[in-house]
């Protein structure tokens, strides 16, 4: 329970915290989406509900801090977890290279999702001035992911002795009701 | 019992459709004033200001260090400019100083009717026995050994030997040195002789006359090597012995040795004041 009453805090704090970082590092050029890394962290790594409740309060606090419209990252955000899920019942988190490309995919999935709602129901137009910078931060996702899942391995295997497993994900190839 | 099995994927679905929804009532009203919203804006302005203060710190130092470095570098070019001014103003200072000296050694040429020729000082001699400058102009430009050379305070010297282009100037203080010279306000004669150092002392005048501390020496005229009336020096001393003829005069020149840089040669000299005939030599 005191997950999900912590949950709402930490993702406001990792909100503004990536969005500050990016305007140290890159005077907002570019957005350093912690966020993102860590839906796919938790696509992973934590079971359905969770990782749900994460995606989603994650993206809803990005929405309000972005400016975006409430609900736009939040939906992003879901989809993201619910495709990472899915992806995490056939392959392990400590292949690396799996990993990374798998988060650039996962960024550049969300620049085309953000790209599309812009372009179709804002009417923006010069969104190609966008995409460098959207490649740009896809590679960023997808290093910070791979350096992520690297740490957290290390840090489960240092707290738990081993990498931490949940056995209804990896037994079975599908999505358990009860996971 | 369904909704037990199928708890998560329905929660899941639950979410999709609520963020749908959410989106969807933002895109249509466009009301980014929820009260949800709202709360979480507040949140993260709390937070914000939390992570802005380390960075602002961190900011501040580093545009004082950027701002540092400036001045360094800032510093490094003023203190190149200051010292590129310095040697200009040098250059600038020693123009004047040469002008100066210049316009004053011309205006020998008013004060005596004499000709000049303008000599630079190209090296000095101070031996033990011997205090000499050489110039350089010679028997090309018209000088001969025994031409008086003046500086704007008066006689130091004459030209004894002579190349096409340089010529060795004996100076007052040197000791094989001898001059006519009288005492300006008596017109006591005698003769002035180099002391070796930086003065001389008048030799052969008689006791009887009077000499005293102050008076001017000016050359007499009377070697036919120096006009007449050149300025020479002051007497600085006079000393009067029980034994002995003649006054013991010291005479301190007006001109500084130690700082002559340019001379004038006397090369032409109106008769009358070595002979008394109005043609000048």
């Amino acid at each position: 329970m005191i997950y999900y009453l912590l949950l709402p805090f930490a993702g406001i704090v990792l909100v503004v915290f990536q969005n500050t970082l990016a305007n140290v590092l890159f005077s907002g050029w570019l957005t350093l989406e912690l966020s993102l890394v860590l839906v796919i962290y938790a696509g992973f790594r934590l079971d359905a509900l969770k990782g749900a409740v994460l995606a989603f309060v994650t993206g809803f606090a990005f929405d309000c801090v972005s400016g975006a419209p409430a609900g736009l990252f939040a939906i992003i955000y879901l989809l993201i977890f619910i495709f990472s899920f899915f992806v995490s019942l056939r392959f392990a988190a400590e292949k690396l290279a799996l990993i990374t490309v798998f988060s650039l995919a996962c960024s550049l999935i969300e620049s085309a999702l953000l790209l599309a709602v812009y372009y179709f129901v804002f009417k923006f137009e010069n969104l190609g001035d966008m995409l460098f910078a959207f490649i740009l931060q896809a590679l960023l996702v997808s290093f910070l992911s791979a350096g992520a899942f690297y740490m957290m391995h290390k840090m489960e295997r240092f707290f738990h002795g081993q990498t931490r497993q949940f056995p209804r994900r990896a037994a079975a190839g599908r999505i358990s009701a009860q996971a | 019992m369904f909704f037990k099995n199928y708890r998560t994927v329905i929660f899941i679905c639950a979410a999709v459709v609520a963020a749908l929804i959410l989106l969807s009532y933002s895109l249509k009203y466009a009301s980014g004033t929820g009260m949800v919203k709202k709360l979480v804006l507040e949140a993260a302005a709390s937070v914000q200001i939390f992570f802005n203060i380390p960075v602002e710190r961190t900011k501040s130092a580093w545009t004082r260090y950027i701002h540092l470095v400036g001045l360094e570098e800032d510093n490094r070019k003023l203190r190149q400019t200051v010292a590129e001014l310095q040697a200009q103003l040098i250059l600038y200072q020693e123009g004047r100083l040469e002008a100066d000296r210049l316009r004053q050694l011309l205006s020998l040429q008013q004060e005596y009717q004499h000709s000049f020729l303008a000599a630079r000082v190209i090296g000095k001699e101070q031996g033990a026995f011997s205090r000499s400058l050489w110039i350089n102009k010679g028997s090309a430009h018209g000088l001969k050994p025994g031409m008086p050379v003046m500086v704007s305070q008066g006689v130091i010297g004459r030209i004894t030997d002579i190349s096409w282009h340089n010529s060795k100037v004996m100076l007052l203080i040197d000791q094989s040195s001898n001059v006519d010279a009288l005492i300006q306000r008596t017109r006591a004669q005698g003769i002035v002789r180099g002391a070796g150092t930086r003065d001389c002392v008048m030799r052969y005048v008689s006791k009887t006359q009077d000499v005293r501390e102050g008076d001017l020496v000016l050359t007499s005229g009377l070697s036919n090597i120096f006009p007449r009336g050149l300025l020479i020096g002051r007497v600085s001393n006079v000393g009067r012995t029980d034994f002995g003829l003649f006054l013991q005069i010291n005479v301190v020149p007006f001109a500084d040795f130690a700082s002559i840089e340019e001379v004038m040669v006397v090369t032409g000299v109106p008769v009358q004041d070595l002979a008394g005939e109005k043609t000048v030599k």
